[in-house]
């Protein structure tokens, strides 16, 4: 494949990142490859390969950011506000400076002065629970953990604004000095003309629902190891975004770029939570700096449980309309949501806007601060809320137009994006559909409600999800005079897999054998940038630009050994790690091709190339659940979900079905008993270990059956690949919701559905 | 205190209050096992201690004395691994790999006791170790198949 190489030059390209779309320079790729299609001949992407990082974590020998040791390493631990709102009025850090073993504190005036969720970091002005206000360092975890409780703390209290009603009350408390309603709000979008499709509709239907405060609970905490050496710092962290966290320590603290290191080998678990440097970076940094040690500050749990990001809690009053044939004719939505302290604007009006065919469409969004921890993203943010209350509004609308659930889906497929006017790359949503049915069994399911105490029901949802990554995001690819291959991205590796399917495609590209392939991410000193791994992006984004290195440095490697050959490059094909020249049938292994060039480095560089213009990028799917409800004790368990996806090409459909499974069961625990709980009066968290606030255990786990349709999307990049972490947990709440009400014959209104919940609906309705 | 560690004696210095857990990771720089609660909810601080397992973090060093405390660090390398990791490796039983070294050992004892698990078996043992990136599906599948294997070898 003789490829044109082109001339660089810089363009524009549009990205979608967590629903907000951004406009992104790019420089185009040294050459863009053509597409692996649905004919596409490959033999490495597509497999079910093993992790390859697998060995170092049933070992024990993987070393996460807390497993870090450095010589003299000292520990930290963070003075927290016991009360939500108010401020400090003393603060003496002597007696705990006193402590043998303490070597130092830091208060407000010892760091620089960062701005997280718009709170000053240790500001003596107390916003939320638990926000952080010293800290202190000492030779043991045990010694600054004991020290920490010897602060002497005094506190002004004010009355918090925790609730819903608390932060809409013009007249009441002040969650911070600018007030409570976010400026932004509302946030109206609008298509068509909602009044007419009322008007034009012949069943309208109104339902309100509310979802909760959802907690990450990564088992692996926040937190970093800072170590100075002169005037440049090395960073351990546990960050879904090592450049992302390289620019926002170095701004603070005044350093160059080049001057701050940032590492991420091994992390225990992001969700969305780890973007960013949190307070734990600037404590441990402004620590190390003072002690002139290295210093390691992990939040405790509850630290983690409360300080450390959440998904929002929302309100949404939906009024669908359609005709009586199931032709939806207006969607609308009222939302409320609840930041916290501070946050970004998710929008669960906005799915509302893409998953069906209607003309007239609008979401009015307002966004509140309150005295708690700020939201951040977590899996599909601002989806996942909206999800629940335009499909349990659609199942609604089913019943009350007498047609299945999924006939009324079906009926109101969209074939392009009317949001934006234009077309999909790829959709194979009805594909999720058809073959998400047959293997649920939708059409045998009984159209009698079950009655006695043990009742079952099925539900389900439709899911979408932007998915299609984008620039910037570098890759090299070298080969060692060994033959073995290294890909070098600085990219991460939450536990999703990356390392695996960028070493996959790097193989694949070079006709490599993927055992004589690593792949090195994490570390902001050596490798070429990528952005952060949210957004579901990462293999859409860095896996063309490993493609593309991968490719030059087999050029560079099939020019030498067709030198050695005796033929041409283009006379050459590989596999295996083996050279072969079709010609004269001689056969070189690649470490043969690369002893004999001796230390002569083959190294190829590639980036991601820009977004087709005016196209939709998104993953797609379709989810179904049968659940059993137990009408005397309200217990719901979830028995089966069968969940159909299109996320594109598949590099390695056991990996990739591990992420279906791990949104999917996210989202049995959002849907049933995740919830964090604060007191309205106090402000003060009540559930913040891993015993209170529940999270799905083996035991809770229904049969889950997981697959993708084949659906390569070549329009959306050169690997045809488009993301698949998030999608699986968008549809998976309001499917259940919608078995529940299957089985019960009555509404609901909230989620979790947890038992006392379930029976108030119950209840409410006998 | 004479700590003996996946079958190696060690010296320990700690006072009488230190958890194993601590000991094993600050002392001993045994990093395999993690702490994610510190308070007995999750099971990732899992070791074997003769042979059973215990939370290490409700388990305190002085109470270890002389005994058999087995890691995950001394149950199979890269070399030769345990039947149970390798059954990790080929279900993809771990994402993140967190929880993983107490999964592991957590699913040893479980099969010590119950050789021939049926899936609510598994289910059953395995239900003090949390795992938050969703891998149960594929950790009851390993556990299964290592189970199998004590069939064919036994």
């Amino acid at each position: 494949m003789g490829m044109v190489p082109m001339a660089k030059r810089f363009v524009t390209t549009k990205v979608e990142i967590e629903g907000r779309e951004e406009t992104k320079v790019v420089e185009m790729p040294s050459r863009e490859p053509e597409p692996w299609g649905d004919d596409a001949q490959l033999h490495i992407v597509g497999q079910r390969a093993t992790r390859v990082d697998a060995i170092e974590k049933v070992t024990g020998v993987a070393r996460y950011t807390a497993d870090t040791q450095r010589p003299g390493m000292l520990h930290a631990a963070i003075l927290r506000a016991p009360i939500a709102r108010g401020r400090v009025t003393r603060l003496d850090l002597s007696p705990a400076l006193a402590i043998h073993g303490v070597r130092a504190a830091v208060s407000i005036d010892d760091v620089p002065d960062v701005k997280i969720d718009g709170v000053r970091l240790l500001d003596q002005e107390i916003y939320y629970a638990n926000q952080p206000l010293a800290a202190i360092c000492a030779d043991s975890l045990e010694i600054a953990q004991r020290a920490v409780r010897t602060i002497e703390l005094e506190v002004e209290s004010q009355p918090p604004v925790i609730t819903f009603e608390q932060a809409r009350d013009e007249n009441g408390a002040k969650a911070k000095p600018t007030g409570n309603k976010h400026r932004a709000s509302p946030r109206v979008v609008t298509r068509g003309d909602i009044d007419a499709g009322l008007r034009a509709a012949d069943v309208t239907i109104t339902r309100e629902y509310s979802t909760p405060v959802q907690l990450h609970t990564a088992l692996e905490p926040h937190g970093a190891v800072a170590e100075w050496v002169g005037d440049k710092l090395t960073i351990w962290e546990s960050t879904q975004g090592i450049f992302m966290t390289r620019r926002e320590v170095a701004k603070a603290y005044g350093l160059p770029l080049s001057s701050v290191g940032v590492i991420m080998h091994y992390m225990g678990g992001g969700f969305g939570a780890k973007n960013g440097a949190p307070h734990s970076t600037y404590i441990a940094a402004s620590l190390a700096k003072k002690t002139g040690k290295p210093v390691r500050c992990i939040l405790d749990r509850e630290g983690e449980q409360t300080d450390a990001s959440n998904r929002m809690a929302t309100n949404q009053r939906v009024t669908l309309g359609a005709t009586r044939d199931g032709k939806l004719t207006a969607i609308s939505v009222d939302v409320t949501s609840i930041l916290g302290i501070g946050g970004w604007l998710a929008s669960p009006g906005k799915i509302y806007h893409e998953l069906y065919e209607c003309a007239n469409v609008r979401s009015s969004e307002e966004f509140y601060f309150a005295n708690t921890a700020a939201m951040g993203s977590f899996r599909a943010p601002g989806h996942v809320e909206g999800a629940v209350g335009l499909e349990c509004a659609m199942d609604v609308l089913a019943r009350e137009l007498g047609i299945d659930p999924l006939e009324l889906r079906q009926r109101n497929y969209s074939k392009t994006d009317q949001g934006k006017e234009q077309a999909f790359s790829n959709k194979r949503l009805d594909e999720c559909y058809k073959q998400g049915a047959e293997r649920f069994g939708w059409s045998a399911r009984k159209k009698k409600r079950s009655s006695g105490r043990i009742r079952r029901g099925v539900g389900m949802a439709s899911l979408t999800w932007g998915a299609g990554g984008g620039p910037p995001a570098y890759a090299t690819v070298r080969i060692n005079r060994d033959g073995t291959i290294e890909v070098l991205s600085g990219t991460q590796d939450l536990g999703t897999g990356a390392r695996t399917v960028l070493a996959q495609i790097a193989a694949e590209t070079l006709g490599a054998r993927l055992s004589d392939v690593r792949t090195a991410l994490g570390e902001t000193q050596n490798l070429p940038f990528a952005s952060n791994s949210w957004g579901s992006i990462t293999t859409a984004s860095v896996g063309p630009a490993v493609r593309v290195a991968a490719e030059e440095a087999r050029d560079s490697l099939y020019e030498a050994a067709a030198m050695l050959m005796n033929t041409s490059p283009e006379d050459l094909e590989s596999h295996d790690s083996e050279i072969h020249a079709k010609s004269n049938d001689k056969c070189l292994l690649f470490r043969d091709v690369c002893e004999k060039l001796g230390d002569v480095m083959i190294i190829g560089q590639g980036s991601r190339g820009p977004n087709p213009d005016k196209t939709t990028i998104a993953a797609f799917g379709a989810q179904f659940a049968e659940v059993e409800v137990d009408v005397e004790t309200g217990i719901v368990r979830v028995l089966r979900i069968v969940s159909a996806h299109d996320s594109g090409r598949i590099i390695n459909p056991t990996l990739a079905e591990s992420q279906l499974e791990g949104g999917i069961i996210q989202g049995v625990g959002y849907a049933l008993f995740e919830e964090k709980f604060i007191d309205h009066r106090s402000g003060l968290p009540l559930n913040p270990t891993i015993h209170d606030y529940k999270i799905p255990t083996i035991t809770d786990i229904p049969k889950i059956d997981a697959f993708f349709v084949d659906a390569p999307d070549p329009v959306a990049n050169h690997t045809a690949a488009k993301g698949l972490a998030e999608p699986p947990i968008i549809g998976t709440a309001p499917a259940i919701a919608n078995a529940v009400v299957d089985a019960l014959g009555v509404d609901i209104s909230a989620i979790p559905l947890t038992p006392w919940r379930v029976r108030g609906f119950i209840t409410t309705v006998s | 205190m004479r700590l003996i560690v996946n079958g190696a004696a060690h010296e320990v210095t700690a006072p009488a209050h230190e958890t194993l857990l601590v000991t094993l990771r600050e002392r001993l720089e045994l990093t395999g096992t993690k702490l994610v609660c510190g308070r007995g909810e999750c099971g990732a601080c899992t070791v074997l201690l003769d042979g059973r397992s215990v939370y290490s973090c409700l388990t305190l060093s002085a109470a270890c004395e002389n005994r058999q405390i087995t890691t995950i660090e001394g149950i199979g390398s890269g070399d030769e691994l345990h039947p149970l990791q390798q059954a990790f490796i080929d279900h993809d039983a771990l994402q993140c790999g967190f929880c993983t070294p107490g999964q592991i050992l957590a699913g040893i004892a479980l099969l010590e006791k119950n050789p021939k698990p049926t899936e609510a078996d598994v289910r059953r043992g395995m239900s003090g170790n949390l795992c938050r990136c969703g891998a149960y599906p594929k950790i009851v599948r390993a556990v299964l198949a290592a189970a199998d294997g004590n069939g064919a070898n036994g």
